[in-house]
């Protein structure tokens, strides 16, 4: 696999997937003694809590959300903490086109943010009971009697298992054990009448189970682990992940009940992580484009245009395509969505001094660019390059 | 996959290309060309709940002209189409469409337990998943099940995409101005960047690649402009620019468009007839646009809309939302006609209609004939709709 890289190359690897890129809240990391360092560094920041919330912030407002967070994405507090609330969010996909009121997409977000470290057991039973969640998946149709399977296949198969690990009587059986679990304005609520109290066999597992009862079983089903340390490799590492390293993975995660803090210190300490292979092999999302090109640039705000460009990137916050979140590779990357990509290139790179966007290259790119990257930069007038290297293939990925 | 040509393609092609032209395209190795599909598909939504009633009209029912005590269309105003059947005055310039069976009527299209909500019916519409919480679009998962290497498989004349072409994959894009696709002026360099694809290796190359391709078709697009004619309102102005989309020959499998206005609460005949009106003439020339332009038998066009309205009319001279209606399909090699069964009016469920064809089987009808494609993976088990010839 090649000699892993070292400090610098390294930490900007490691920056790049676990920070969107190096920019605020970084130096320290970048400045660290070594690469050891670096890692508990950026596992200390998923105990960071955010900035303060603007006076004026009314999550009802259109596009709020979606603006507050990326403001907080680029303000860079607690880097590791809203990388995790970004995977989550894509992972436990809801949408504003069906919940529509922000409220409660927040509140949500802001549990992927302050738990998505924490026991992935703990995880899923907070989305169980958040009320976004409910209202996607139809927790309140869920009644005894009159079972509304939609959280309990979604949770067996996009959540926590995958298929094939399951029969459509686990499914049926967990959509009882769920049944109900609800909502009452913008809380959970459970309604003791129309909760379906009889005996369930689920996962190879008898018992009277009620909601709670059926997440330890999933969770606990030999295909969990697996499944989202897979999950958290193609995010954080590379779009087909060596199986022995999920393999040590899983190792992780069972020596620490399932806490995602440490199968992420796994996973970044482990040697495989910086193979140079693995460098650059991971696609951009539209957020991870712009959040990491304002970083780099010192934007405390995405200027409106890039913002407002987003849909048209193909991806707003808030609104994944589905319950089965985003795509990933280089399908983002078509004829629309190019164009909107090297736009947003230029916009981002505008009002920043030479000196930093010098700055900004180099803490992306290191002293040596990838050949074909340094040719065309060192051809074009200084003030260009910046646009430039945020529009070039490499900068693409991560 | 290789691209499929049957004999009436090859024949077009080669009258249109001539024979030699014809290899190179064949045996052109980049895969954009294994995206070829039969026909394009033209989705044309009417939002807010088309009128089925007052669209395609039971004139001669009693109950109908009970109903509708200000709305009712008599048999003088109506454009006959069958025995009891006739189309809204406004629809007039379809007639010759009809007569040479360029287009055909599905009557009474919906799905089981109707939804009154425009979101959600629009949603079952789209993604064809009425009884799931909804995944992609039915026309996003039809492309998943054909992959391709295309840059760019379908385009909605909107701001926002919508529900339909959703995808695993996002090879679809939102079209307002063709100028959006023009490259920023100061990154002419980036298309060197991109060119440069064979310098690269591993993910580098295959972005490269990628953006190369995307590149060299949005430099296609953003150098087209809007057909010109008569084109009418703002459905013109997306059929004027779907229309250079598809002159300008790039493999395109679906187009859609939205009509807005349906929603006929009150006052509903002058604004219906309006409506209608603009349609039927801007679809009159879309259909003979696309013909001089020997694009006829590559597309279908089709027009639905997310439900019907009440049988009664309200007391504001409208009518609220209900729920099935009659869907338009023009296009070359249609059976043509009247297809399905117009509801029944002396037997309604809570005031509305029961419908007689389930719109996935027009969907059905779509997958085989201009994707050449099993509709089961994409729709389950369905039967195709005897749409086509």
């Amino acid at each position: 696999m090649g000699q892993p890289l070292a400090p610098p190359a390294a930490i900007a690897h490691l920056l790049r997937r676990a920070a969107f890129s190096a920019g605020a809240g970084t130096a320290e990391m970048e400045s660290a003694p070594g690469y050891e360092q670096a890692v508990e560094r950026v596992l200390a920041t998923v105990d960071e809590p955010p900035d303060l919330l603007p006076a004026d912030f009314d999550a009802y407002r259109p596009g709020t959300i979606q603006h507050t967070w990326l403001a907080r994405l680029l303000a860079g507090r607690g880097a590791l903490a809203e990388r995790l609330a970004f995977f989550w969010h894509g992972h436990f996909a809801t949408s504003q086109a069906k919940v529509t009121d922000g409220p409660l997409l927040w509140r949500q977000m802001e549990l992927f943010r302050s738990q998505g470290a924490g026991r992935f057991e703990d995880l899923v039973l907070a989305v169980s009971r958040d009320v976004a969640m409910v209202r996607f998946l139809d927790g309140n149709a869920n009644r005894k009697g009159h079972p509304n399977e939609n959280y309990a296949r979604e949770l067996m198969e996009l959540f926590a298992l995958g298929r094939g690990a399951y029969s459509e009587h686990d499914v049926r059986e967990l959509a009882r054990a769920f049944s109900g679990w609800g909502s009452r304005h913008h809380e959970f609520v459970f309604t003791e009448s129309f909760h379906d109290a009889g005996a369930k066999t689920l996962l190879g597992h008898s018992g009277s189970f009620d909601g709670e009862a059926a997440v330890k079983i999933v969770v606990g089903h030999p295909a969990c682990a697996p499944f989202v340390c897979r999950k958290l490799a193609r995010f954080f590492l590379a779009p087909e992940p060596p199986e022995p390293l999920i393999e040590r993975l899983v190792v992780a995660w069972r020596a620490t009940d399932g806490r995602v803090r440490e199968v992420l210190r796994a996973l970044f300490l482990d040697p495989e992580f910086r193979a140079p292979a693995h460098a650059r092999s991971l696609v951009r999302s539209p957020v991870e484009f712009v959040v990491a090109a304002a970083r780099l640039a010192g934007h405390a705000e995405l200027p409106p245009a890039v913002e407002g460009s987003l849909d048209r990137l193909g991806q707003v916050l808030f609104r994944p395509p589905s319950v089965k979140g985003w795509t990933s590779g280089t399908a983002w990357l078509t004829a629309g969505t190019l164009v909107e990509r090297l736009r947003a290139a230029q916009v981002l790179a505008e009002g920043v001094s030479v000196s930093a966007a010098e700055a900004a290259i180099l803490r992306e790119f290191g002293a040596t660019p990838p050949p074909a990257l340094r040719a065309v930069l060192s051809a074009a007038p200084v003030e260009r390059r910046l646009a430039l290297a945020f529009a070039s293939p490499e900068f693409q990925l991560a | 996959m290789t691209p499929r040509l049957d004999r009436r393609e090859l024949l077009g092609l080669g009258v249109s290309l001539g024979g030699l032209a014809l290899f190179p395209r064949c045996l052109r190795a980049e895969p954009a060309a294994a995206g070829r599909v039969r026909a394009t598909v033209v989705l044309i939504h009417l939002v807010g709940g088309n009128d089925g009633l007052n669209t395609l009209v039971p004139y001669a029912h009693k109950r109908y002209r009970s109903a509708r005590p200000t709305l009712a269309l008599g048999r003088e105003a109506v454009v006959p189409l069958s025995e009891g059947l006739g189309l809204h005055p406004s629809l007039r310039p379809l007639a010759p469409l009809w007569e040479k069976r360029q287009l055909a009527i599905v009557a009474g299209v919906g799905y089981p337990q109707p939804d009154f909500s425009h979101f959600r019916s629009t949603e079952i519409w789209q993604t064809a998943q009425p009884e799931r919480a909804p995944t992609f679009g039915w026309v996003g998962r039809a492309l998943a099940e054909r992959p391709s290497a295309s840059p760019l498989r379908a385009v909605a004349l909107a701001r926002e995409q919508p529900l339909a072409f959703t995808a695993p994959e996002p090879t679809v894009a939102t079209l307002t101005d063709f100028g959006r696709f023009r490259l920023p002026a100061g990154l002419e360099e980036v298309a060197r960047l991109y060119a440069t694809s064979g310098e690269r290796t591993g993910a580098a190359g295959a972005v490269a690649a990628a953006g190369e391709r995307a590149l060299a078709l949005a430099h296609k697009i953003s150098r087209l402009s809007p057909a010109d004619g008569p084109w009418q309102g703002p459905l013109g102005e997306d059929l004027r620019k779907a229309l250079s989309l598809l002159e300008a020959d790039l493999d395109l499998e679906a187009l859609h468009l939205s009509f807005g206005g349906f929603d006929t609460h009150a006052a509903q005949a002058r604004v219906h007839g309006e409506l209608l009106g603009a349609l039927a003439q801007n679809l009159a020339l879309w259909q003979a646009r696309l013909e001089r332009a020997k694009l006829a038998e590559r597309v279908v066009t089709v027009v639905y809309s997310e439900f019907g309205r009440r049988v009664d009319e309200n007391a504001s001279a409208g009518t609220d939302h209900g729920s099935a209606g009659p869907v338009f399909v023009l296009g070359n090699g249609l059976t043509g006609g009247l297809l399905g069964t117009q509801p029944a009016l002396d037997d309604l469920d809570d005031g509305n209609l029961r419908f007689t064809t389930d719109f996935r089987r027009i969907y059905a009808a779509l997958l085989r004939h201009a994707w050449d494609q099993d509709p089961a993976p994409v729709l389950g088990d369905v039967t195709p709709l005897e749409l086509f010839r």
